[in-house]
């Protein structure tokens, strides 16, 4: 992970109020609204996170432990859990407005805190920013559930565009779940 | 109050007591009739090419080691130290010189050999190691890279065990020159849900898809299921379901792979599809060429969803959960780009994040808390579609019929109550 460059408090107080508004339209459902948000050629990806061989060679080195080690389907390598482009966002965004996507009627209640918003690096018009969520979730006749995990985001400010005018690029989700007991990873994370 | 096996499933199978899904000692008798009887599928060869690569496996709740040995066989071993019982692995993958239990780190080799006892030599008896190996799983063999094992000794080989099922399952795996491989590891999640529902719904029950799926599958795609569907079963317990298409259609309707939108997110994948299905008639025959396929269940826990290629395991965790495995194939040969847009087809569908398996995991979790009602205990579940309306076929092996039969299911709990009788009553 890159070190964080020193944003000025101005761009730090565009980014975490883009943030916070994305946070309320994906809690108060508006993925319509939600899916403009997102550059022509997005990447949304979960990467898979399984358990891997310790390598003794790394033994006494922070990489031996490290959480990249873990991650899998990232690019082309392995299995990831969503690897998705525009397209298959939008088939998800269209299911949510119809009464017969039964996993979702009646609709989860969601509530997520978006935090440690770090920009790790700017470049030209691409932003890369780094951030960690907690989403409760719950829905009638469900247990609830806690969703914990951190965005890797490159976001881009189109030429001419206003300030808090961001597109996403590319969002990376890195889940902390041990086994997956979640009831779904379908949504708009 | 222990209701006999004769009293959940009635004769021909119309009728199922709620209890099969629900009731812990039945689940009792599944691990003995069920798990300790089958062939249990494994992994896949191409996911331990080399000495020394292992996978996790298991098989219903019994944890296995799958490794790749000095020889390049297969083995296959109880994930449990014979001196304190721990995990000698705790690694879901990887390739490894030797497995050591952590608690007094007894030492074994890939293949299970006890190979060190540090504590020995401060003993005097010397300890015959050759006895006190990692428990073998008995019986082990492969079919076209599909690793099985069986903890019945005395088991039929596996390519009888399959029989005729393996004319179905090679209309998929003979298409391919360099045959398939399974991408990375697989996607396991835990469902609230009894084992066989996820079991049943691969099996053949193609028919809730127009309906539970209507706001995801297009209704062209539901009218092709209706009226070019076909159910297969060649042996109770196993099953397959497809579309047998026209002779003249369209390449792209009857290729592998047109389903999902890999095909539509790169030309070359495109391209690539087509050129496969341009040699099916050749590799698999002028039949098999025209399948289209949907889904297809192995005896007792293994599926194969051909149209968005994933193979899956429902691992019992009781009678009320499920460790869901579901790995994603492709052809072996093709261009690693290609198979990480072909895999889009497989982990936008179905997986823990799947568009359309969200809510098969949303009904088969609502099915367990309807097999939970005590006071419904009257209404079995109703399993007489289509009863006897299946028939030999000319071209196909097996029993064949509309997918609105349910004789799929029928057979399969015929076999199971067959199978749970045996260990009741012995």
């Amino acid at each position: 992970m890159s070190e964080a460059v020193l944003a000025s408090p101005e761009l730090q107080h565009e980014i975490e109020q883009w943030y916070y508004r994305e946070a309320r339209m994906l809690d108060g459902r508006e993925y319509q609204k939600w899916l403009a948000l997102c550059a022509p050629e997005i990447r949304f990806i979960i990467p898979s996170r399984t358990n891997p061989l310790v390598d003794n060679s790394l033994r006494g080195r922070e990489e031996m432990i490290s959480v990249e080690r873990e991650l899998e389907g990232r690019d082309s390598e392995g299995l990831p859990i969503r690897d998705e482009t525009l397209p298959y966002l939008i088939l998800r965004v269209d299911r949510a407005f119809k009464p017969n996507s039964w996993a979702e009627n009646p609709p989860a209640r969601t509530r997520r805190i978006i935090g440690n918003i770090e920009i790790v690096e700017t470049e030209s018009d691409q932003l890369s920013v780094v951030s960690a969520f907690h989403l409760h979730w719950a829905r009638p006749g469900s247990a609830s559930y806690l969703y914990a995990g951190q965005r890797r985001d490159m976001l881009v400010r189109a030429e001419g565009r206003a300030s808090g005018d961001l597109r996403i690029l590319r969002r990376e989700v890195v889940l902390d779940m041990a086994d997956i007991e979640y009831p779904s990873l379908g949504l708009f994370l | 109050m222990k209701t006999p096996i004769r009293d959940i499933v009635n004769a021909d199978a119309t009728l199922i007591s709620r209890k099969a899904w629900s009731d812990p000692g039945i689940y009792e008798l599944e691990k003995k009739g069920i798990f300790g009887k089958s062939w249990l599928f494994l992994a896949h060869e191409s996911q331990i090419k080399n000495p020394g690569d292992f996978v996790q496996a298991y098989m219903c709740e019994t944890p296995i080691i799958v490794a790749r040995g000095a020889d390049h066989g297969v083995y296959a071993n109880i994930n449990s130290c014979v001196h304190r019982g721990l995990p000698v692995c705790r690694a879901d993958h990887g390739n490894a010189k030797s497995f050591v239990c952590p608690y007094h780190s007894w030492n074994y080799s890939v293949e299970g050999k006890l190979q060190a006892i540090p504590q020995e030599r401060y003993v005097e008896g010397k300890i015959d190691k050759a006895k006190l190996s990692l428990k073998a799983v008995p019986r082990v063999e492969s079919w076209r890279g599909m690793i099985f094992g069986s903890f019945d000794a005395e088991i039929e080989p596996l390519e009888q065990y399959l029989g005729d099922q393996r004319w179905y399952l090679d209309a998929f795996f003979e298409r391919f020159t360099e045959g398939v491989e399974f991408v990375g590891s697989p996607h396991r999640w835990v469902i609230n849900a009894n084992w066989k529902l996820p079991m049943e719904n691969q099996l053949g029950d193609v028919n809730h898809g127009p309906f539970l799926h209507a706001a995801v599958i297009p209704p062209e795609a539901n009218a092709e299921v209706f009226e070019l569907g076909h159910s297969c079963v060649t042996e109770p317990g196993h099953g397959a379901t497809f579309r047998l298409m026209p002779a003249d259609s369209p390449l792209e309707s009857v290729a592998w792979g047109f389903e999902g939108m890999a095909s539509l997110l790169s030309p070359e994948v495109h391209e690539y599809l087509r050129e496969i299905q341009m040699r099916a008639e050749e590799r698999v025959g002028p039949i098999r060429s025209r399948m289209k396929g949907l889904t297809y269940g192995v005896y007792p826990n293994l599926s194969f969803l051909w149209s968005n290629t994933a193979f899956k395991v429902s691992h019992p965790r009781g009678p009320g959960k499920v460790e869901y495995w579901s790995w994603s194939v492709v052809p072996a040969d093709a261009p690693e780009e290609f198979k990480r847009i072909l895999r889009g087809n497989h982990t936008a569908f179905f997986g823990p994040g799947g568009i359309l398996e969200q809510e098969d995991s949303e009904v088969w979790a609502q099915q367990f808390i309807g097999s939970n009602i005590d006071f419904a205990d009257d209404r079995p579940y109703f399993y007489g579609l289509g009863l006897g309306e299946e028939k030999p076929h000319p071209d196909l092996p097996g029993l064949v019929s509309v997918t609105a039969n349910e004789f799929y299911a029928r057979n399969f709990y015929q076999r199971w109550r067959d199978a749970l009788i045996a260990v009741e009553e012995a």
